[in-house]
């Protein structure tokens, strides 16, 4: 019965979708920690040379005060002061040696992702030998060439998460647009984007970034995104396609043509928020694949350059010495976590979003 | 009746879903007892627990989320409640079989009919594979299908919604069950092949001495079977009496509201009552209080609101009509020429067209200010399409639409913008119409935003506020969600939404065809209110006929894409020219006492 009066008092407050949506994703237990470990991964990422590295956080050199740990993060970020004053990545030592009034503020651990510590460098701090198994001074053992693995695995966090989100993120934006304009366009505009789509699935993602490898004369990481983006998009864009296509016959488009709101009206504000949340989805299954194609290049070799420290790159150490165990489990067990996390993330979102699943459930 | 040993007795029935803190007891403390033979109506609206009682007899119901909390539910001698689940598969489809509402998803559409019945027989009867065959295509004959052959070689989606039904009860009558529970079988018909549903249902009842219990929302269909009714409001049975005494006498307030606010053929109401018209809720939230209609309430009903207002010259012809013409002088508001809407049907790789589906095939009429014209039909008849092709939401083939004189269907970019502001529509489902992620405040200010009406954002709001005022909504309502409020009250919400731009002119399509009939009438009270105040002009479509002519002051009829006949309502119903629309009118239940009491009369002595 329709008793709109008594219905006010029952009301709970309201709620939009986004924040039901919310609501339902963060009941349950799994999503909750697969976004915990997402959040972990992240924090790991962005704070990776607080945490390890041999450069200072902050120090005071020759009056001013430098960042140098920057330089983990791109090279440029480094002051120019310390090359021309010849610090050659070596500041425990260099540091009170060139200006004894300085001081420093060193990462948690004193361990470097890219080359092995010297015995003379830092206090307390022994020779990195090579593969040598997890120890106090080495958490997660070092690799054929003496680096430490946990400043490699936490250096190499960065990679795995720019990957997925960089990757990801050209090729939502790029689905989206594409699968909007050909779902709300139709006619020979749809067709032309299906075709396009078609050929783009033809193209194996590996072998052109095999390709790319060959072709450009120094591959960074950013190509290889750019590659994986190019052409993880089409699953996105036909989803979306498909729930414009659906979105635009229901009643609610329908009456908002009626109403006469504009064309740019009824794409941005009636259709797009209901078509996204299916398309998230994708996504999150799209950043778990990129994760693994990035590992997977490194792993053969042709993955992330030297500076970068990926997690793929230690398992292919781990290949050639394959009785070093924890060249294998660490980073495999890291890909695995971030792997699974995003997976659990994109199946609670879609149980999350979809009502015929959430009834389901119950 | 009560003689023969009941088939079937339910005991204090307690079904419930969901954990405590949140439970809902879906049917509370239910007892019904059917005998051999006897035909059991059990009437409510959504939500009333009729479909989860009969659900409840099969343990049909989800085994996560209910469970059947306390009762009994002995049928000869066992009780089904806790029968183990191996022993209930024996009783389920052999002794007790269950027919849908939807016969177009009840068969698997992979699967030909025959292969369906061959399964259910196997499972029932048994026997060879010839026989199996020969089972299948007498069932079929029984329930009057004409060429069993061509329908057991067919796929579902290849025969008709009617023959659908036909083959889900000849499945169901494979294993010559004992009690036959046909939930809602004839909501998603129409309503000429409703009745010869109903027609065959009763002949195989009498033929073969079943029991039946009957679930419908329509007490007229009810009316068409039972021998005995239930009426259910919210989980519990409120009344229970034969046929004939509960639409002679109905005791329950509730009884009464449902019996009154259908709108009926026979009846000449400008409004209708609403179950409020008789109960209503006391403060504590579980009592109900009685109300009665004074005579004066009741005169009030039949004269509030306007006479019909009539194409000019229809007096002329049917002089007994009640109701005042339009002045020759007026000018249609709308007026429709030759409309065709044609759909191509395309083939092949190239997508060639091969033919076309004439939905809307040369229709012309008028309709002039202030009037509201019925538009009715079965499905397929092109009703919804023509409303669409009014409002511009299909691409028109030929003919003309002129709105105010000017030909609707030339005008493109702004000047289309602010014609549509002037007609708007009100669809069939509440559900669907609204967009989940606006509030109700965005999706009424929106459309005002967007045809400059209102001076300032305030102003806008002030307007929002007062439409839902207007639409017997309160404003408290404009910050929620779409998800948060009722079918009819969602409804409501739709209606404020097309009233927002200001229309003249408002196209209801099926707009109570899927509500609740209490909340029906409360809605097309609304309409008729809505028309008196703002002098709207309306194309009010349905399938319903009682709907429309209790709407319309002009009706048509329409059939395979075309105006069969189009008159003053009054008229068309009373003397009905084609054979179309005699039909139509014939086959709508009848649940007058004499019609009732002549049905019993003619039934078989249980």
């Amino acid at each position: 019965m329709d008793n709109s009066k008594n219905d006010s008092r029952r009301d709970p407050p309201s709620r939009g979708f986004a924040r039901e949506v919310a609501g339902r994703f963060f009941s349950r237990k799994l999503a909750c920690l697969a976004t915990l470990v997402v959040i972990f991964l992240t924090l790991v990422a962005i704070f990776a040379p607080v945490i390890v590295g041999t450069k200072p956080v902050v120090c005071r050199y020759k009056g001013g005060i430098y960042y140098p740990s920057l330089g983990y993060l791109d090279r440029e970020w480094e002051h120019p002061i310390f090359r021309i004053d010849k610090f050659r990545n070596n500041y425990a030592k260099n540091l009170p040696k060139k200006d004894p009034d300085s001081w420093a503020f060193w990462p948690m651990v004193y361990q470097d992702p890219i080359r092995r510590v010297r015995a003379d460098e830092k206090e307390g701090v022994p020779d990195s030998e090579t593969l040598q198994p997890p120890s106090i001074h080495h958490l997660f053992g070092t690799d054929p060439a003496g680096v430490d693995v946990f400043a490699k695995m936490v250096h190499g966090t960065r990679t795995a998460l720019l990957v997925g989100f960089v990757s990801m993120g050209i090729a939502a934006l790029l689905g989206i647009v594409l699968g909007a304009v050909a779902g709300y366009a139709g006619g020979w505009i749809d067709h032309f984007i299906n075709r396009v789509i078609e050929v783009v699935l033809c193209v194996p993602t590996l072998i052109l970034i095999l390709a790319l490898i060959a072709i450009v004369p120094k591959p960074t990481i950013w190509h290889m995104m750019a590659v994986i983006g190019l052409t993880r998009w089409t699953d996105i864009a036909r989803l979306t396609r498909g729930e414009f296509l659906r979105l635009r016959q229901s009643d609610f488009v329908q009456a908002a043509v009626a109403l006469g709101i504009s064309r740019a009206a009824i794409i941005f504000r009636h259709i797009l928020p209901n078509a996204l949340a299916p398309v998230l989805v994708p996504i999150t299954f799209g950043m778990a694949g990129a994760v693994q194609i990035e590992a997977g290049l490194s792993f053969l070799g042709f993955g992330t350059p030297p500076p970068h420290p990926s997690w793929g790159e230690i398992l292919d150490d781990g290949r050639a010495n394959l009785t070093c165990w924890w060249l294998v489990t660490f980073p495999g067990l890291a890909i695995f976590a971030t792997v699974l996390a995003y997976n659990i993330i994109g199946e609670a979102l879609q149980e999350a979003t979809d009502p015929r699943l959430r009834d389901a459930r119950r | 009746m009560g003689v023969a040993a009941p088939v079937l007795k339910i005991d204090d029935l307690r079904t419930v879903f969901g954990k405590p803190p949140h439970q809902v007891i879906a049917v509370d403390s239910v007892s019904l007892s059917l005998a051999a033979g006897e035909t059991l109506g059990i009437v409510g609206e959504s939500g009333s627990g009729k479909s989860v009682t009969a659900l409840s007899i099969l343990r049909l119901l989800p085994a996560g989320s209910s469970r059947i909390e306390s009762g009994q539910i002995s049928f000869l001698g066992r009780d089904l409640v806790r029968l183990p689940a191996r022993e209930l598969r024996r009783v389920r489809g052999k002794e007790i079989s269950m027919i849908f509402q939807e016969p177009g998803t009840s068969l698997n559409p992979v699967f030909t009919v025959a292969d369906q019945m061959a399964e259910a027989i196997r499972l029932g009867p048994g026997g060879s594979r010839k026989e199996i065959r020969d089972k299948s295509e007498q069932l079929l004959h029984e329930v009057g299908i004409r060429d069993p052959l061509r329908v057991l070689a067919s796929y579902p989606h290849q025969i008709s919604g009617g023959q659908k039904q036909r083959v889900m009860i000849a499945m169901a009558l494979s294993s010559d069950p004992k009690i036959l529970i046909a939930d809602e079988p004839t909501t998603a018909l129409d309503v000429t092949v409703q009745a010869q549903i109903l027609d065959l249902l009763r002949e195989l009842r009498d033929r073969r001495g079943m029991s039946i219990i009957f679930i419908s929302h329509d007490l007229g269909v009810i009316s068409q079977i039972a021998d005995h009714v239930l009426v259910m409001y919210r989980g519990k049975i409120v009344e229970n009496a034969p046929v004939l005494d509960l639409f002679r006498s109905p005791k329950h307030p509730y009884t009464k509201g449902l019996l009154a606010c259908r709108p009926r053929l026979a009846q000449n109401a400008r409004k209708l009552t609403t179950i409020a018209d008789f109960m209503e809720l006391a403060p504590d939230g579980i009592t109900l209080l009685e109300r009665t209609l004074s005579p004066s309430d009741r005169k009030k009903l039949e004269s509030e609101g306007r006479p019909p207002l009539l194409h000019p010259g229809s007096l002329m012809i049917d002089p007994t009509l009640t109701g005042t013409e339009v002045s020759a002088a007026t000018k249609p508001i709308l007026e429709v020429n030759h409309l065709c809407v044609h759909f191509p049907i395309r083939k092949g790789v190239f997508r060639r067209q091969v033919g076309q589906v004439k939905a809307v095939d040369g229709i012309s009429f008028k309709v002039y200010p202030g009037q509201t014209l019925g538009l009715v039909g079965e499905s397929g008849c092109g009703k919804t399409t023509t409303g669409r092709a009014i409002l511009r939401l299909v691409p028109t083939t030929a003919g003309e639409i002129l709105f105010e004189g000017r030909n609707f269907l030339n005008v493109r970019g702004s000047t289309l913008r602010q014609l549509r502001r002037r007609i708007q529509v009100v669809f069939q489902d509440p559900y669907s119409s609204l967009n989940p992620r606006l509030t109700v405040e965005a999706a009424l200010i929106g459309p005002m935003r967007s045809h400059g009406i209102g001076s300032s954002a305030k102003d806008r709001r002030d307007r929002a506020a007062t439409l839902m005022e207007e639409v017997g909504l309160s404003t408290e309502h404009l910050r929620r969600y779409p998800h948060e409020f009722s079918g009819g009250q969602r409804q409501r919400i739709c209606i404020a939404r097309s009233l927002a731009v200001e229309p003249d002119f408002l196209i209801c399509d099926e707009s109570v065809s899927a509500l609740d009939v209490s909340v029906q009438a409360q809605i097309l009270n609304l309409f008729k209110e809505l028309q008196s105040r703002r002098g709207l002009t309306y194309i009010f479509i349905s399938h319903d006929l009682a709907v429309v002519k209790f709407m319309a002051d002009m009706m048509a009829v329409m059939n395979g894409g075309k105006l069969v006949e189009m008159g003053p309502a009054e008229s068309v119903y009373r003397h009905p020219q084609q054979d179309y629309t005699k039909r139509l009118i014939a086959a709508i239940p009848d649940d007058s006492l004499e019609m009732i009491e002549s049905r019993l009369a003619r039934r078989r002595p249980l």
